[in-house]
């Protein structure tokens, strides 16, 4: 019978090691934590043959003094927290003092440090055990040296997959880091070859562009919205490009990186129907949320977190990516990559082109409806392409049924993307065209409207305005947009200088979409306006062939869908 | 109130007044028709406040009296009436009413509940035929503007003068005149109505009928002796039309209105869905049409024309102009241009109507 006996701690440091250091990867993920920890500005890897042989951190972090590094190597020694208390909010990767010893019991481990330039110490250990203790020179910093990890735990160095593999898992703990961290100075070789190097990026976008090229960073939207006490940032793949690049996540509460599937459903649930079943974006997020208001020690690996509102958090992300898949730039990606959509009406309509008859295409909103010309007649039921039969409600939303449910558009939304999408293409091509003005208008102008007018003036002339200064604050309209029957021009000229006036949007960029966004806004139908069956059926189908039907300029939505599902459920049906 | 009516007379003034009861009203009264005994028969009003209707129709009346009966139902029931002459009497707001073997009460509200009719004062003596009212407005309501951002825009301008009457509407894109000649009363009058008003004017008076024009500050009535319509005016001043009438358009061009409209019409199908844009080119002999249209394609027409004047291109609105062409009594029209970005006027040609119609529309240029 075997008799109960309390484990060598040198034993039960080997199986505490397996929590923390499963594989080469979670190594060097606790070596580059801890050169944050310290400071560290720069970093560089160098790993070989996966890292069962050698794994080597470099820094030039705060070093340790000689005690200090002894002390690193031997359990539950930290620096960073020295009660439990301390653990609410922790601001540091590391806290458990427990990652080096763990590392070291299952390695052949040399410690390099030195707080200062110049007087270093380095020491040796073996499965846990100093061995040697030297006096040595280098700048100041740590490089950790980690040889043939697991040499003395047979059964884990059994269960390493192939050097390439291990790799494999090894960049992505570093590419995550490099993520967080983007004032880092990064790099990596495998077996002599390098395979990453980093200089330090301003924005998260370049360092995307630094790691997987320029072309793959713009495919994204930027993403930043508060939400309460929690603030949403990133980069949210365009729907039009999902798919057609194998998909990324990162997710780094606090500045942490961690997995959670809650917050990326909350991220994905945003993108409703603007994506094709089966399609999952890539997403690069960051949530700040008050210390107090997560616990980050739940998982030894550190990649789990515990919201105490989780649903807050979830609605934070949901709304931030919402309001970013809304955003003009989201809409702007105009001769980008571009992808058949899974619209609700049409399962072959893409958006280059939508496959109907040309003269529904060219289908009667709001024009003059001219009794006895074919394009004034709605769509006739043997018509392949027809429509389900469409129905406005409370002047206000348009219902219809489809397939997979019944869907609501926004009608004063939809129309909002689709005179957004137009006016921006009319402006880049110079299409737009101008109705002159029988009767000339004389607008008056407060002056932060005036102000507005003047900042205004290219684009509004391209859009079609012909405005012409007339002393003082006073304006003489000459010609004006025709975008559609409705159009009521002089009203959509003052109420845009008016939401204008007082701006203060820094770049011309972004000032330029803001105009647009707004005359957009201005200039489509409302709620309110009764709809008859061929504007509703223009509106539907104008929507469908936008790049982001899902969502209007201002990040609502323009479409929402009650799944039969949903429907049934509810009804008691399942 | 105790009356009997034939079916037809009830039909008749119910389908007279019915289509001014508003569709959708916050004001519950608006939904129903007041019905008033008179010295002739039956009198049937309704209004939504901006327009009132109301005419009176023959019937047989015992006993003097009125009532308010919701629209709708007693326009059903007067559709549905099994025989030819109906029975209506009432008690508080309680109508009955009695056809063959048919009986129905109908729940009403008071008469005192209904807006009254805007008093207008006759004196001025001015009296036009409602034919040549009708003409005015059937040639010239379509013109009119329906933005909220220019509210004078939405009425018709109405001229009275003594020897002729001129109607005008645009919405600042296009503009349509027309003007008959006659004697009419002594004073010059100028008022701005709701097309509303003036629908209503054209389909309820018989072209021959003399109607008497009645004014007040806010209002203006046109009255027949059986049917009167009162409407709200809209207050002006009218933007000065005239001075935007072009008088130097220096280049003419005579066009068969039938193949014009039927070449526009092709232009039609390839134009922007938004904007309609047309080009048009005119030469001595002919004139070319085409349109681009981005993500669509392109289209060309050509017509012969007898054109005056040097070559000119210009763009318009091709629906605005197939709108203005479907009114043109004649078989040919008379184009005048001067610029690609000036007025051009439309006119029939060859016309002995007895009157003078002229429209005007405004280019549509592509942005450079
Ligand atoms: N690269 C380094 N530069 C400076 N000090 C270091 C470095 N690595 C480790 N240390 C010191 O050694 C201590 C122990 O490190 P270790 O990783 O074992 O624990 P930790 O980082 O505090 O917590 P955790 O185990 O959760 O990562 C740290 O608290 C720190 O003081
Ligand atoms: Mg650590």
């Amino acid at each position: 019978m075997t008799r109960i006996a309390v484990l060598s701690s040198e034993v039960a440091d080997q199986i505490a090691a397996g929590e923390v250091v499963e594989r080469p990867a979670s190594a060097v993920k606790e070596l580059v934590e801890n050169a944050l920890d310290a400071g560290a500005s720069s970093i560089d890897i160098v790993v070989e043959d996966g890292g069962r042989t050698l794994i080597r951190v470099s820094d030039n972090g705060a070093g340790m003094d000689p005690e200090d590094a002894r002390l690193a190597l031997s359990r539950h020694a930290t620096s960073k927290i020295r009660s439990i208390t301390d653990l609410v909010g922790v601001g540091s990767f590391g806290f458990r003092g427990e990652a080096l010893p763990a590392i070291c019991s299952v390695s052949r481990l040399q410690l390099l440090t030195a707080a200062e330039d110049g007087t270093a110490v380095l020491v040796r250990a073996e499965g846990g055990h100093v061995v040697g203790e030297e006096s040595a020179a280098r700048q100041r910093g740590t490089t950790v040296t980690v040889g043939q990890l697991f040499y003395n735990t047979p059964a884990r160095r059994k269960f390493l997959r192939s050097a390439r593999a291990e790799w494999r898992a090894i960049a992505e703990t570093l590419v995550t880091v490099a993520l967080v961290r983007r004032d880092l100075h990064l790099t990596a070789t495998h077996d002599g070859r390098k395979a990453l190097a980093l200089a330090p990026s301003r924005s998260l976008r370049e360092r995307i562009a630094a790691i997987w090229g320029n072309e793959y960073a713009q495919r994204f939207v930027d993403v930043d919205a508060v939400l309460g006490p929690i603030r949403v940032r990133g980069l949210v793949e365009r729907p039009a490009d999902v798919g057609s690049a194998s998909r990324r996540i990162a997710l780094l509460i606090n500045g942490r990186p961690v997995r959670d599937t809650g917050c990326v459903r909350a991220a994905e649930s945003a993108y409703r129907t603007t994506l094709a079943p089966g399609l999952r974006p890539s997403l690069f997020l960051e949530v700040t949320l008050p210390g107090d208001a997560v616990d980050v020690n739940v998982h030894p690996a550190k990649a789990e977190v515990r919201f105490h509102d989780r649903w807050s958090v979830e609605r934070a992300i949901e709304f931030a990516v919402r309001r970013a898949l809304g955003s003009p730039s989201a809409a702007a990606a105009f001769g980008g990559i571009r992808r058949a959509i899974d619209w609700p009406l049409q399962s072959d309509v893409s958006i280059d082109r939508p496959p109907l008859p040309s003269d529904l295409a060219a289908g009667p909103l709001f024009q003059c409806v001219v009794p006895g010309t074919a394009s004034a007649t709605a769509p006739t039921t043997d018509d392949p392409a027809a429509l389900p039969s469409l129905r406005q409600l409370r002047r206000t939303y348009i219902v219809y049924e489809s397939d997979d449910g019944v869907i609501l558009i926004d009608q004063h939304s939809a129309h909002e993307r689709i005179l957004y999408e137009r006016f921006a293409r009319e402006i880049e091509s110079g299409s737009a065209t101008s109705q002159r003005l029988l009767l000339p208008e004389t607008v008056h102008l407060s002056a932060d409207e005036s102000e507005a007018m003047e900042a205004a003036a290219d684009p509004l002339r391209r859009l079609g305005f012909e405005i012409e200064a007339f002393g003082g604050s006073s304006v003489i309209v000459h010609a004006v947009p025709y975008p559609h029957r409705r159009f009521d021009a002089l009203r959509c000229l003052r109420e845009t200088l008016a939401s204008l006036a007082g701006d203060r949007v820094p770049t011309a960029h972004a000032r330029h979409e803001r105009l647009l966004a707004t005359v957009a806004c201005k200039a489509a139908i409302k709620a309110g306006d009764l709809l008859s069956e061929a504007e509703m059926t223009t509106l539907v189908r104008g929507l469908a062939s936008t790049s982001l039907p899902a969502h209007d300029v201002h990040g609502r939505s323009t479409i929402v869908r009650l799944g039969w599902d949903e429907l049934d459920r509810r009804f008691g049906r399942r | 109130m105790r009356l009997s009516i034939a079916r037809e007379k009830l039909q008749e003034g119910l389908s007279a007044v019915a289509s001014a009861v508003p569709g959708k009203t916050t004001l519950p009264v608006l939904g129903n028709l007041l019905l008033e005994t008179t010295e002739r028969g039956l009198k049937l009003s309704a209004t939504d406040l901006d327009v009132a209707v109301s005419t009176e129709v023959a019937a047989d009346v015992e006993t003097a009296g009125a009532l308010t009966l919701p629209a709708r139902k007693i326009t059903e029931i007067a559709r549905e009436l099994p025989a030819p002459s109906v029975k209506i009497s009432s008690s508080d707001q309680r109508a009955v009413i009695e056809c063959g073997r048919s009986k129905f009460k109908l729940l009403g509200m008071a008469k005192d509940e209904f807006p009254a009719f805007p008093a207008v004062a006759y004196d001025r003596n001015l009296r036009v035929k409602s034919g040549d009212l009708q003409r005015l407005i059937s040639h010239t309501v379509f013109a009119v503007s329906t933005e909220e951002s220019r509210p004078i825009l939405n009425g018709v301008l109405w001229e009275i003068h003594p020897s002729q009457l001129l109607m005008v509407a645009t919405n600042g894109h296009r503009l349509a005149r027309m003007q008959v000649g006659g004697q009419y009363g002594s004073d010059d009058v100028s008022v701005i109505i709701p097309p509303r008003a003036l629908e209503q004017v054209r389909r309820l008076f018989p072209a021959d009928e003399e109607l008497e024009i009645g004014m007040s500050e806010n209002h203006i009535s046109f009255r027949s002796p059986l049917t009167t319509v009162i409407s709200r005016v809209i207050e002006g001043p009218y933007p000065n039309y005239e001075q935007v009438i072009p008088l130097d358009n220096d280049k003419t061009a005579v066009i068969d209105r039938a193949a014009l409209t039927s070449a526009l019409r092709r232009m039609a199908i390839v134009a922007s869905d938004q904007t309609h844009r047309v080009r048009l080119s005119f030469n001595a002999a002919l004139v070319k049409f085409s349109v681009q249209t981005p993500d669509v394609g392109e289209a060309q027409d050509e017509l012969p024309v007898h054109f005056s004047g040097d070559p000119l291109e210009i763009g318009f609105n091709g629906n605005y102009l197939l709108e203005i062409l479907r009114y043109m009594p004649t078989d040919d029209v008379r184009l005048t241009l001067k610029g690609p970005e000036r007025a051009a006027t439309i006119s029939p040609e060859g016309w002995d109507g007895g009157a003078d119609y002229l429209c005007l529309l405004m280019p549509l240029r592509l942005v450079d």
